[in-house]
């Protein structure tokens, strides 16, 4: 089954015009929709006034289809969420669980395949009048990548009945998975520096054990070289990491903000200077 | 023939040695290039010491490109900036088969519906020019100035969408940076995140 894209690259090529002017396509018939499917959930089954709700945008993606990250990496772009919420509600801010690494020769992105929730609390005000129904909606624009990219809107809502008490809905696992895949901050014990060295950023994190693989992905784009590897080395007590200085960095970075991720699964924020002594690497 | 042969082999090793290299940087000399443009012409970056040259790395299916091409944007800059005098290379590093890719006749059957008026349009489905500048994503725009530096390195204006309506409010880094260094001024933004779909090199 040829999908749209293809269809329209056989149309720009055929000889003559007719095929340029694109037909435009309706709102139901987004061409994303062939490879994901975008939904508003509840983790729970009502609201509590004056309590908050999570709620979340499940993207269930198709086999070799990917969106992204809040830093996409060299290419693509991440989701955006405009929340349409009854008067006094309010949604905090979304948050992310951490990306993979996606490999696109010679570059790398950073995003999500198969499936991913991204998950937001909504605080409801009080006053609420029990049994009535609120309606939580979202707009989402999104990008779909495989070989081609597929931007695309969608339309999200859900109601919910005010109650004095909720319980979990269906979807309970999928938030705690979720939850499971958020940074955490780190560890008080942790001792955690960076230094500029040459071209490389150089990462120690003293954690009280070596870590198997660990991987960073940086929150801001144009820092490090997404592509290259992150080369780590087992080092008394923990372990360091090197990362390659983005082409585009202009001037010294004074601060690197991330996500740590270890061999095991466990995702940790990072938020430290970055010292530009070419010689020893200091810890805070 | 066996020195052909040799060269052929050291430029290989230069070309598939700068995909894992450094590229280039703000301030250096911007890599020499050759590639056929699709009205059958050779182009070196080297003719045209002199004049200012925008790369704009181009993939006609990708919803960035379309973004610019569909509201008129890429053409206007092309037209306004070659009738000052600046050099505009399209540049199509698609691989075959893959979206963007193009046969000459095809770009020019393109250009013509389009209206666009680069000063010519380079098939790379080799790949080897974008992977010379490291070029990510379509668009990915790159400004060499008439001594042949590297002066700006980025995306084509400042908002990351595919929506054409957020085109008039955007900074056009191009624009901006043609401007101030035709003015003699310095660039205000030498580099920004190219945004824009992968481009689609040959594996």
């Amino acid at each position: 089954m040829l999908d749209r894209s293809v269809i329209r690259l056989v149309c720009f090529f055929s000889v003559g015009v007719t095929c340029l002017v694109l037909p435009t396509l309706t709102k139901a018939e987004s061409p994303g929709d062939q490879h994901v499917k975008i939904e508003l959930i509840s983790e729970q089954d009502a609201i509590v006034p004056h309590r908050k709700v999570w709620v979340g945008i499940r993207f269930d993606l198709q086999d070799g289809w990917h969106t992204y990250w809040v830093n996409p990496g060299d290419s693509g772009e991440p989701p955006r969420i405009e929340w349409e919420l009854p008067e006094g509600f309010e949604a905090d801010a979304i948050q992310w669980p951490y990306p993979q690494r996606l490999s696109i020769p010679p570059f790398a992105d950073f995003g999500y395949e198969h499936q991913v929730l991204l998950i937001a609390a909504v605080q409801t005000p009080p006053g609420l009048k029990e049994g009535v129904r609120e309606r939580i909606a979202a707009r989402v624009h999104y990008l779909v990548c495989r070989d081609v990219c597929i931007p695309g809107q969608k339309q999200l809502e859900l109601t919910l009945p005010v109650k004095s008490r909720a319980v979990a809905g269906s979807d309970l696992q999928l938030f705690e998975a979720t939850r499971c895949r958020l940074p955490q901050p780190a560890p008080e014990r942790w001792k955690i520096s960076a230094a500029s060295i040459g071209d490389d950023f150089v990462l120690n994190l003293i954690i009280g054990r070596s870590a198997g693989a660990p991987q960073f992905f940086p929150l801001e784009e144009e820092q490090i070289e997404n592509a290259a590897p992150q080369t780590a080395t087992t080092i008394p007590g923990g372990f360091r990491l090197h990362l390659k200085k983005s082409g585009h960095l202009l001037k010294p970075l004074s601060r690197l903000r991330g996500v740590m991720v270890l061999g095991s699964g466990k995702a940790y924020r990072v938020d430290i200077p970055v010292s530009q002594s070419s010689s020893n690497v200091h810890t805070q | 023939m066996k020195q052909n042969l040799l060269c052929g082999l050291l430029v290989a090793l230069l070309l598939t040695s700068s995909i894992s290299a450094y590229a280039q940087k703000i301030g250096d000399h911007a890599p020499e290039f050759q590639a056929t443009g699709s009205n059958g012409q050779t182009h070196k970056l080297s003719e045209y010491r002199g004049k200012f040259v925008v790369l704009e790395w181009h993939n006609n299916g990708c919803p960035y490109t379309r973004k610019h091409y569909e509201s008129g944007n890429m053409q206007r800059l092309q037209k306004e900036w070659t009738a000052r005098g600046v050099i505009w290379f399209t540049v199509i590093s698609s691989a075959p088969r893959q979206q963007g890719y193009a046969t000459a006749q095809q770009e020019n059957d393109y250009l013509k519906q389009m209206n666009g008026s680069p000063t010519a349009a380079l098939l790379d489905p080799q790949g080897d020019v974008g992977r010379l500048y490291s070029a990510k994503t379509t668009p990915h725009m790159f400004i060499i100035n008439p001594a042949g530096i590297l002066i700006y390195d980025g995306a084509i204006d400042s908002k990351a969408t595919t929506d054409q309506a957020d085109i008039a409010t955007a900074t056009n880094y191009v624009s901006q940076a043609l401007e101030e260094a035709m003015a003699g001024k310095v660039v205000t933004t030498p580099t920004s995140r190219p945004y824009g779909c992968s481009v689609k090199y040959a594996h």
